[in-house]
């Protein structure tokens, strides 16, 4: 199961994916949310596999193909029931649904995160690093 | 030119590598500093080379306008007023302003332009970022610049970030903080203000604005204290120590003084003194300040009393604010340096230079600094990629005095102090012509021409021996051939040429002779002064600034991610000031009460320099008592402290007592 995961631990908000992905499609697909300026949250499409936005397209615009949820443009009547039922506020309603689509592989946004934050992969691997990492940092606090 | 160019970011001095791409920019993810990554700012860069406000015609000032002329009456027009001022005045009567944006090779033959002309009144943006940096670590460890790689931060077990919010002005930084914490390393971050960076902190100091040097005497004093200094490094790498005494710098009178409680001070003290290895991070929050060289000298003497120099992950890394901060004063862009770190007192050093320009005489003592540029008495001042007006505090008293005498400003965009210009040439940007950039961990990396200037605009090399031929000059136009110059008289860049600076991550000096690998570490068995030891020199908290019940708050001044300096490049993007658009005064909640301010209001700051308006921001962020603006607007400048610090000759812009009103 690919996605994009966020360590919000190491986002610094500095809006690098924000406007790295401005760049490669003309707006922004991500949008870093900045609370009281103590914490920072990138917002962007999960790919959820029990998607509400899927559920809740009645014309079929919106399906999960594999491990992601694919948009057909020509299908949608710009409702905007998607933007209002995705959780993350992922969605957003201009001429056409803009959202995250993966970048075909090789997200900008998580090649340009200055501090790693944005990762690409399978949730396992991601879990499995992420652990090793927190016992690593824990060994050291140890010594 | 190939559809993909490698280049360097030209923001600030990380030096970041990417490749420009006709759509824009593509990821080097085989670069040493970056790895691929870049900030807000890297990922839009390109945008500055074909915009449409490009100056891409020389231009001569009219009674009412500009009009177009060519190359060959500009540059004539240079080659009148300079020997016509230095007839009439003398050399004083010269100044010159280089750039921390321009490359080594053109810094290096602008300085020497100035010097032919007699006189050492060059200077560039460093002034205003790292002088106290170049002052009080030249003097104490030999080399004035950064002892360790950036990515060398990832070995660290303790790093100790002072008066740098690493995370908006040098992202990239952030990622091997990170790394070191992922291995466990503890992470200080002292600041007034709770940063991103401080976001990053295990222990974040909310000290008190300008009382650096009382917290890190207070860390020595509890460092002597449990006896945590590395006595065999004070002893044989290091003289002064008897000299130090922090005796009254208890953890108890430092609380009193930096608002900290003492429990932190130890805790600091102890993270930093027991790690492995410690680093030290710093910026303009300590170098902006009147006691700005006392300062820098306070981190060196913590991290040379705990031996936590000379090896991979210690170190003191001052982070410089420009793409080519560091390389414009390696080549003497300085009114109290020659290229090489030359002082302007050394005749014995400077003669060599003399021989090898073939010249006659060179000037000795100070010459004007970019501060006292303004207020001199001056016939003709030469002003390259370096936006004067915008970027010293006291803009509106600059604006006027700059109009004295015959201005020329070579530069890409019609800038503020373009604007007040005789003269204006228009030069190519950084992907439009070749050289090397010098990060801040003195990395040298050489630049290809990515894409053609716009219109006219040439290199600032080009324009630079243009101008030297008609004063009669024969000086190189070759980015190459400068180079090679560049390699007799900076002894430290002996063997860099385009072939290793050109290689991914180019090389980083000292790098003597062309075998040469570069050196990372500075400082691993002796430093650079003539003995080889470190200085240890003592320094005391100065009286700070004070607020009265006329300025009740003291004003904080820094930068935020989407900007830079002064604005005249990315306030030309659209990406980047559409998210920042406007001046905003960050202030914490509490005191918005007090002074019957809400968000969103339009309000008036006021120091005793000048007034200003601007946006007010609510974040319980700010430290009460204190209020924050970005420098990119130039409406902070007017408010913004002019006390020197008389050693580097520093402003004061980080402090300054103030208070704020609703003005509407």
């Amino acid at each position: 199961m690919t996605r994009i995961y966020l360590d919000p631990e190491r986002c610094i908000g500095c809006r690098s994916c924000e406007v790295a992905c401005e760049r490669e499609h003309g707006h922004p697909r991500i949008s870093v949310g900045v609370v009281d300026d103590l914490a920072a949250v990138p917002v962007y499409c999960h790919q959820c596999d029990a998607a509400p936005c899927v559920a809740v397209c009645h014309t079929d615009s919106l399906r999960i193909d594999g491990e992601m949820v694919v948009f057909n443009p020509d299908l949608c009547t710009l409702c905007g029931l998607c933007a209002v039922a995705c959780p993350f506020g992922a969605i957003e309603l201009g001429s056409e649904i803009k959202r995250c689509d993966l970048c075909s592989g090789t997200p900008v946004c998580v090649m340009t995160c200055p501090t790693e934050a944005l990762v690409r992969g399978d949730v396992d691997a991601i879990t499995r690093s992420t652990r090793a990492r927190a016992a690593g940092v824990l060994a050291a606090r140890l010594r | 030119m190939t559809s993909r160019t490698p280049t360097v970011c030209p923001y600030c001095a990380v030096g970041c590598g990417f490749y420009i791409t006709p759509n824009g920019v593509e990821y080097m993810q085989d670069h040493p500093v970056n790895e691929g990554s870049l900030c807000p700012k890297g990922n839009v860069a390109p945008d500055v080379l074909n915009h449409v406000e490009r100056l891409r015609y020389p231009m001569m000032r009219t009674g009412d306008g500009w009009i177009r002329v060519s190359w060959s009456e500009a540059l004539d027009r240079v080659a009148e007023e300079m020997p016509r001022a230095l007839r009439e005045k003398g050399p004083k009567a010269l100044a010159f302003l280089g750039s921390a944006k321009c490359t080594n090779e053109e810094n290096y033959t602008f300085q020497k332009i100035a010097r032919l002309m007699g006189t050492n009144s060059i200077d560039n943006s460093a002034r205003r970022c790292h002088s106290p940096t170049i002052i009080a670590l030249r003097r104490m460890l030999g080399t004035p610049a950064m002892t360790n790689p950036i990515s060398d931060l990832a070995l660290s077990d303790c790093i100790f970030v002072i008066g740098s919010n690493l995370a908006e002005n040098h992202p990239v930084v952030a990622r091997w903080i990170l790394r070191a914490k992922d291995r466990g390393a503890a992470v200080i971050v002292a600041d007034p203000r709770v940063t991103p960076t401080a976001w990053l902190a295990d222990l974040h100091l909310q000290l008190n604005p300008g009382t650096d040097i009382a917290l890190i005497n207070g860390m020595i004093n509890v460092i002597l204290g449990e006896g945590l200094e590395d006595r065999s490094f004070i002893r044989e790498r290091t003289r002064g120590f008897e000299e130090l005494d922090v005796s009254d710098y208890t953890p108890e009178r430092v609380s009193s003084i930096t608002g900290l409680s003492a429990a932190d001070i130890v805790r600091a003290a102890r993270l930093y003194a027991k790690a492995g290895a410690s680093s030290i991070v710093y910026c303009m929050g300590i170098t902006q300040h009147s006691c700005g060289t006392e300062n820098v000298t306070a981190c060196a003497n913590l991290a040379l009393i705990c031996g936590q120099v000379g090896r991979p992950g210690t170190g003191i890394l001052p982070l410089r604010g420009q793409n080519n901060v560091q390389g414009a004063c390696d080549m003497g862009a300085l009114a109290d340096f020659y290229p090489g770190w030359r002082s302007v007192d050394d005749s014995g050093a400077i003669d060599e230079l003399r021989r090898l320009w073939n010249a006659r005489s060179l000037p000795l003592g100070r010459g004007l600094t970019a501060d006292m540029m303004p207020d001199a008495d001056l016939r003709f001042l030469y002003v390259m990629g370096e936006d004067i007006v915008n970027s010293h505090p006291a803009v509106a008293r600059r604006r006027e005095r700059l109009k004295r005498g015959f201005v020329v400003v070579q530069d890409i965009f019609l800038t503020d102090t373009a604007k007040l210009a005789d003269l204006v040439l228009p030069a190519a940007a950084w992907a439009e012509k070749e050289g090397t950039f010098t990060s801040t961990e003195r990395r040298v990396q050489w630049v290809s021409r990515a894409r053609e200037p716009p219109g006219d605009a040439r290199p600032d090399l080009w324009i630079l021996s243009e101008v030297a031929a008609r004063l009669g000059f024969d000086l190189p136009h070759d980015p190459e051939e400068v180079l090679a110059e560049i390699n007799q008289a900076v002894p430290a860049y002996g063997g860099i040429c385009r072939m290793n600076a050109g290689r991914r991550g180019g090389i980083i000096w000292p790098c003597p002779h062309p075998d040469h690998p570069g050196t990372p570490v500075l400082h691993t068995e002796r430093f650079s002064t003539p003995d080889g030891r470190a200085r240890i020199t003592p320094v005391h908290h100065p009286a700070p600034e004070r607020t009265s019940p006329e300025h009740p708050m003291i004003l904080i001044t820094g930068r935020v991610v989407l900007h830079y300096n002064s604005g005249s490049m990315t306030m030309r993007s659209e990406g980047l000031v559409k998210r920042e658009p406007e001046l905003h005064v960050d202030v914490h909640p509490d005191d918005a009460v007090r002074f019957g301010v809400a968000d969103g209001d339009t309000v008036m700051i006021e120091t005793r320099w000048g007034r200003a308006r601007a946006r007010a921001k609510l974040t319980p962020g700010q430290k009460r008592g204190t209020l924050f603006m970005p420098f990119h607007f130039p409406e902070t400048n007017l408010v913004a402290s002019e006390l020197l610090d008389e050693k580097s000759m520093m402003p004061e812009l980080k402090v300054a007592a103030c208070r704020i009103w609703r003005a509407d």
